[in-house]
């Protein structure tokens, strides 16, 4: 049985890097799509005489075939080597190095708001099925996925920071306290729409489950209602498990706007400022990277089910 | 047979009217709102009730209420070509790929996975970005990035479809394979592919303003409710609603198509419902 | 004397369309049996699940419930439920398939209802020893036993809390026959140890007469009969009863027609001041139709809610058929099937292995097994939905098409499109067979339905008018043969009776040769020339069906006939 666990896993890693070859490949084709010169958009504001744009091509292997670029770069970018910004001048890699732990510490926090409070509520609406609290809980879930992070977050500023003054309104703080206390309002403008899906797909499990005969007979059993609740949540663990993991795509997506709303200079930000000067090897870099973190959470998803549904490891077994 | 539905008909009739009227603004938005667009530097931005700007100006002096009816046009016509060409291009890609299986299957499996391995919106601004943006460039790499959940969804309904015994009788009795294609296996999937495209409607908007908001969408200048946002945002002290009526209309906005989506759902589901 | 286990008066459930059941009494002394008998639509199931407050959402019981002297609140979310439930009464679910969570182990299942943690382990074993399973069986998840082991896992937990009071709803339906035997001995072996009392809700007839000392009739949310279980199956005071028992084909003898009852059993909510049955009576006066007729005691302990008690039946008793349905030795074959082989992947064994197969013209060949023997395989390899890896399938003197075979599947509710009236589903048949669309009435005929169902659509109809609708569509092109994969088993007896009826009527009138797939026996009897008995993907006995089924020679046709009596 452990075997062909392996081979799955092993199956399902190779489908990862293909698929993760296949988009580097495109994004970094992008480059030679983008409109213009790749030599004049490579040299960016800096004055294109021809010393310079010769510079330039020699610098980025542009006299070469496209396919030996392709792999000279990703032969680098696999060893963190991703190139030097044309905005900055700096490498690439300690540029995103120094704005990792603020994307984190949002999105992180982010993610276990919505996940303390977005789980609880999905299981109380569907526990409360057609009753009041179950409509306020998905109506508040169906705004929640309908409002964008950074409409949320300018309300948010307004109210909290501008009107009442509780929050500060832009900026990062010092100490960790303060950092902390800096960082509430947009983790938890990421964490509403977040928790809005989180909500939707945990009531949509629970509410599958509690329907099921298994929930009738464990009650006839005489069961508690804490003990039927324990073996339903059980059940509905894959598909919750299923929707957070795709969460973590979203946070990607949500900390953009998130970061550019209030000003934080996370990866997010430096992604926008990146795009919009056309700094193509900021933009290459945290693509892939991005794509590789949503990969390996998928992954682990696949490995969590393998732990928590002994069906699905028995199908693999076979 | 009439049960009790969980929520009433009022919330998808206030979507409904909600819709309409903005739909309203946006055909006929230049006659509703001739002056969306006039500035005036000189007054610049002004609070709620000054110079007889009901909801103020902004930093160019043009009045809120104005430029947020003209905006209407951009907040959805541009979602609604994304939700209908994303499910045409879906819908095409998901019946080869549910009906006939085996390569042309493997190859759409291929291509969803493909795009689905990064969220829309950051895909969207990395290739708007680097495209070099524009309202009607976001608008087709939105409806390209939109397309692998609509070919998931109609894969799997067909997919579901193909398996029912009247689907094999039919086959059976000699009905062609096209026939039963549009006979009998669309019409059956017909409330999914109608309730994502509302669905799809509604993220198409919310991506699409996001878009608008990091000024990769509809260009300086023209009416945009998240271009405004991203104007409006410094102007939170002088007049907040600069920025809060273009983001309430659009969370109203999407909050009215999901709900009519969700309802739309319930019903036609309810009418080719198998018992 | 003690009180009785359990006395109800007065029940009655209730939903958002009105009531549901109707006054329900009885009662059940401590060890006894109590048979519930009803089609579906009949209620049974709603009125016991009162019995141990489990209505679903949205129903509310009345009436006077009384456990060994005690009342009971009939409302089911009454505090008073948390110490009755599990401890004094359990009900069984009749699908094992889904009535054990599938992400837990059984023993851990078994002993969530053992209160004492330290006792948990031991009871745990106790207990799948008591229903005959290995101790091992505890740390197996229940996806990995079969259908009967699963259905033992759940008798085990729920007698984990010592119930007084175990109501069974359909334990076998969902199990093989030869399982369903097991499961009912085990049942009444727990019941004699250990002094329970049992329900035992159930569609089928005879398992009630075999297993039940009391015997209660349920028909649109009324009870019509209820005595003593000899009593009312034997000399049956109600017409509905007697015309449900005679619906039961039998197996030593084949009838020339089956019993049927005419129409389908009304909702309970759209039944008025009026008897339930009325509409499907023969004996129907003006005052059936006027008046609830109230439960008369015909003899001591036997009632019957009727006002035309000991009126005779005015029908004539059926006559018993040939046994082969004409001289068909020397019909030329209309079917041929040679070494059909299939297997499919990830499958321990093949789903057939080598079947043959001659269905002369005009001649039915039943095809019996249990699930898992293939026989759905070999219709769907017949017809050509499924391509065999070896073998061929010959219709001789035909042409590929629709015109030589057709086939009727098992479920009336995915057999026709939901989103087309019947109108149009027959209309297009017809289409492709280069018919007229005004053939559609004559269709309809032929199957025994009213034109006006043209213009319905599949929702408005019952499951026994769905299949005659589906048998119309495959008639369409005039096939020369006709396959049945299960086609009745998914009725209720009385209906079932009458779409067989109509299978030999059509035989008698087109010529047809009929394949007829069934997990049946008795139902393979009364159609089938000869019977052909699948086991794992290979025929291992044929023959004409009264030799096959009256003497067989092969293990295991004895062992489903062994288990036939033994369930009823």
């Amino acid at each position: 049985m452990t075997r062909q666990i392996l081979v799955f896993l092993v199956r399902r890693l190779g489908m990862t890097v293909l698929l993760l070859l296949a988009l580097s490949l495109l994004v970094y084709g992008l480059m030679f799509l983008a409109p213009g010169d790749i030599a004049r958009n490579l040299l960016g504001t800096r004055n294109a005489t021809p010393q310079a744009l010769d510079q330039v091509r020699a610098q980025y292997h542009l006299d070469k075939p496209f396919l030996w670029q392709y792999t000279h770069w990703l032969s680098h970018a696999l060893t963190g080597d991703f190139g030097t910004s044309i905005r900055t001048g700096a490498p690439v890699g300690r540029m995103m190095r120094e704005r990792l732990g603020l994307t984190a510490a949002v999105s992180g926090l982010a993610f276990l708001l919505s996940v303390l409070a977005a789980v609880p509520a999905g299981v109380v609406a569907a526990l409360h099925r057609g009753e009041w609290l179950d409509r306020a809980l998905v109506g508040w879930s169906v705004v929640g996925i309908s409002a964008p992070g950074f409409a949320v977050g300018l309300i948010l500023l307004y109210v909290f920071a501008v009107g009442l003054g509780w929050f500060p309104v832009y900026g990062t703080g010092s100490g960790f306290l303060d950092s902390l206390w800096h960082l509430v309002l947009p983790a938890v403008t990421l964490a509403l729409g977040l928790g809005a899906f989180v909500v939707k797909l945990t009531r949509a499990a629970v509410a599958r489950e509690l329907d099921e005969d298994y929930v009738v007979f464990a009650r006839s059993r005489g069961l508690g209602r804490a003990r039927v609740l324990g073996i339903v949540l059980r059940n509905a663990a894959v598909p919750v498990l299923t929707s957070l993991a795709l969460m973590v795509g979203y946070l990607f997506g949500g900390t953009l706007l998130a970061e550019v709303t209030f000003a934080l200079p996370g990866l997010g930000a430096l992604l926008e400022q990146s795009v919009l000067f056309k700094d193509f090897p900021v933009v290459q870099a945290l693509t892939v990277v991005v794509a590789v973190l949503i990969s390996l959470t998928a992954l682990l998803a696949d490995l969590a089910y393998l732990t928590v549904d002994p069906r699905i490891r028995n199908r693999m077994a076979r | 047979m009439r049960t009790t539905r969980s929520r009433g008909p009022l919330a998808p009739a206030l979507s409904a009217l909600l819709l309409v009227a903005a739909a309203l603004c946006a055909a006929a938005g230049t006659l509703i709102a001739p002056h969306a667009l006039d500035q005036n530097l000189y007054t610049g931005v002004v609070g709620a009730g000054v110079d007889g700007h009901l909801l103020g100006t902004d930093q160019l002096g043009r009045d809120i209420l104005q430029l947020s009816v003209a905006g209407a046009r951009s907040a959805l016509v541009g979602p609604v070509l994304v939700a209908c060409g994303s499910m045409l291009l879906g819908a095409w890609l998901g019946m080869i790929a549910g009906y006939h299986g085996g390569v042309l299957d493997a190859l759409v499996g291929r291509y969803t996975d493909l795009v689905l391995a990064l969220p829309a919106v950051l895909l969207a601004v990395v290739v708007a970005g680097l495209l070099g943006g524009g309202y009607w460039v976001t608008v087709a790499v939105l409806t390209v990035l939109f397309s692998p959940s609509d070919v998931r969804l109609v894969r799997a309904a067909v997919l579901e479809q193909t398996t029912r015994p009247y689907i094999d009788s039919a086959r059976l009795l000699g009905i062609r394979p096209g026939r039963i294609m549009i006979r009998h296996i669309l019409p059956n999937i017909v409330p999914t592919v109608v309730a994502n495209v509302l669905l799809n409607v509604a993220f198409a908007l919310v991506a699409l303003s996001s878009l608008s908001y990091l000024g990769l969408g509809a260009p300086p200048g023209a009416p945009d409710w998240g271009r405004q946002l991203a104007d409006g945002r410094d102007l939170l002290g002088d007049n907040p609603l600069a920025s809060i009526v273009p983001g309430v209309l659009i969370i109203l906005t999407a909050t009215a198509v999901n709900l009519l989506g969700d309802w739309v759902f319930e019903r036609l589901d309810r009418t080719v419902a198998v018992r | 004397m003690n009180a009785p286990l359990l006395r109800v008066r007065g029940l009655r459930v209730t939903g958002p369309q009105g009531t549901i059941v109707t006054d329900v009494d009885l009662s059940l002394e401590h060890g006894g049996t109590l048979g519930v008998v009803g089609e579906s639509g009949s209620g049974k199931s709603l009125a016991v699940k009162a019995l141990s407050g489990l209505l679903p959402r949205g129903l509310h019981a009345t009436g006077e419930i009384e456990l060994d002297g005690e009342p009971l609140d009939p409302d089911g979310s009454a505090p008073q439920w948390r110490r009755i439930r599990g401890s004094r009464i359990v009900t069984l679910p009749q699908d094992p398939f889904t009535s054990l969570s599938p992400l837990h182990r059984c023993g851990t299942q078994i002993g969530w209802a053992v209160a004492d943690r330290h006792r948990r382990a031991q009871r745990v074993a106790e207990l799948l020893a008591e229903v005959g399973l290995p101790a091992e069986v505890a740390r197996r998840h229940p996806f990995e036993l079969s259908g009967g082991m699963r259905q033992r896992v759940a008798i085990a937990a729920a007698l984990a809390g010592d119930p007084q009071l175990l109501i069974a709803d359909e334990p076998t339906t969902a199990l093989d026959v030869s399982t369903q035997a097991e499961v009912l001995d085990l049942i009444a072996r727990l019941q004699r140890v250990r002094r329970m009392g049992v329900v035992l809700i159930t569609h089928d007839l005879a398992v009630a007469r075999s297993r039940a000392d009391q015997i209660m009739v349920m028909y649109a949310g009324r009870v019509l009969e209820r005595g003593p279980g000899s009593e009312v199956l034997e000399r049956p005071a109600h017409p509905y009863t007697a015309r449900l028992a005679a619906c039961d084909p039998p197996l030593d003898v084949r009838l020339a027609s089956l019993p049927a009852i005419p129409g389908s059993v009304p909702p309970p909510h759209t039944v008025g001041v009026e008897c339930s049955f009325a509409a499907r009576c023969a004996l129907t006066v003006d005052a059936c139709r006027t008046t609830v007729p109230r439960a008369v005691e015909v003899r001591p302990g036997h009632l019957a809610a009727c006002l035309r008690i000991g009126q005779a039946d005015p029908r004539p008793p059926v006559a018993e058929a040939p046994e082969h349905g004409g001289a068909r030795e020397g019909a030329a074959p209309a079917l041929t099937v040679r070494g059909l082989a299939k297997r499919f992947r990830g499958a321990p064994h093949p789903a057939l292995d080598g079947v043959d197969l001659t269905v002369r013209q005009g001649e039915a060949v039943a095809v019996v097994g249990e699930s898992g023997s293939g026989k759905t395989t070999l219709a769907r390899c017949i017809v050509g939905l499924e391509r065999p890896d070896e073998g061929t399938v010959e219709i001789p003197g035909l042409p590929a098409g629709p015109q030589r075979i057709q086939i009727v599947f098992q479920d009336p509710y995915s057999a026709l499109n939901p989103g087309l009236t019947i109108g149009a589903c027959l209309r297009e048949a017809l289409a492709v067979a280069g018919r007229p669309a005004s053939d559609v009435a004559g269709l309809l005929a032929l199957v025994g339905l009213p034109a006006d169902h043209a213009r319905r659509r599949p929702r408005a109809l019952s499951g026994g008018e769905r299949q005659r609708v589906a048998i119309a569509r495959a008639l369409a092109p005039r096939p020369k043969v006709l396959i049945c994969d299960e086609s009745v088993s998914a009725l209720d007896v009385s209906v079932q009776a009458g779409v067989l009826n109509l299978l030999s009527r059509l035989r008698r009138e087109l010529g047809l040769s009929l394949v007829f797939i069934t997990h049946d026996l008795a139902v393979a009897r009364q159609v089938g020339d000869r019977v052909h008995v699948m086991y794992r993907g290979r025929v291992v006995e044929s023959g004409p069906a009264h030799t096959v089924l009256s003497a067989p020679t092969h293990p295991y046709t004895r062992r489903l006939l062994a288990c036939r009596p033994a369930a009823r």
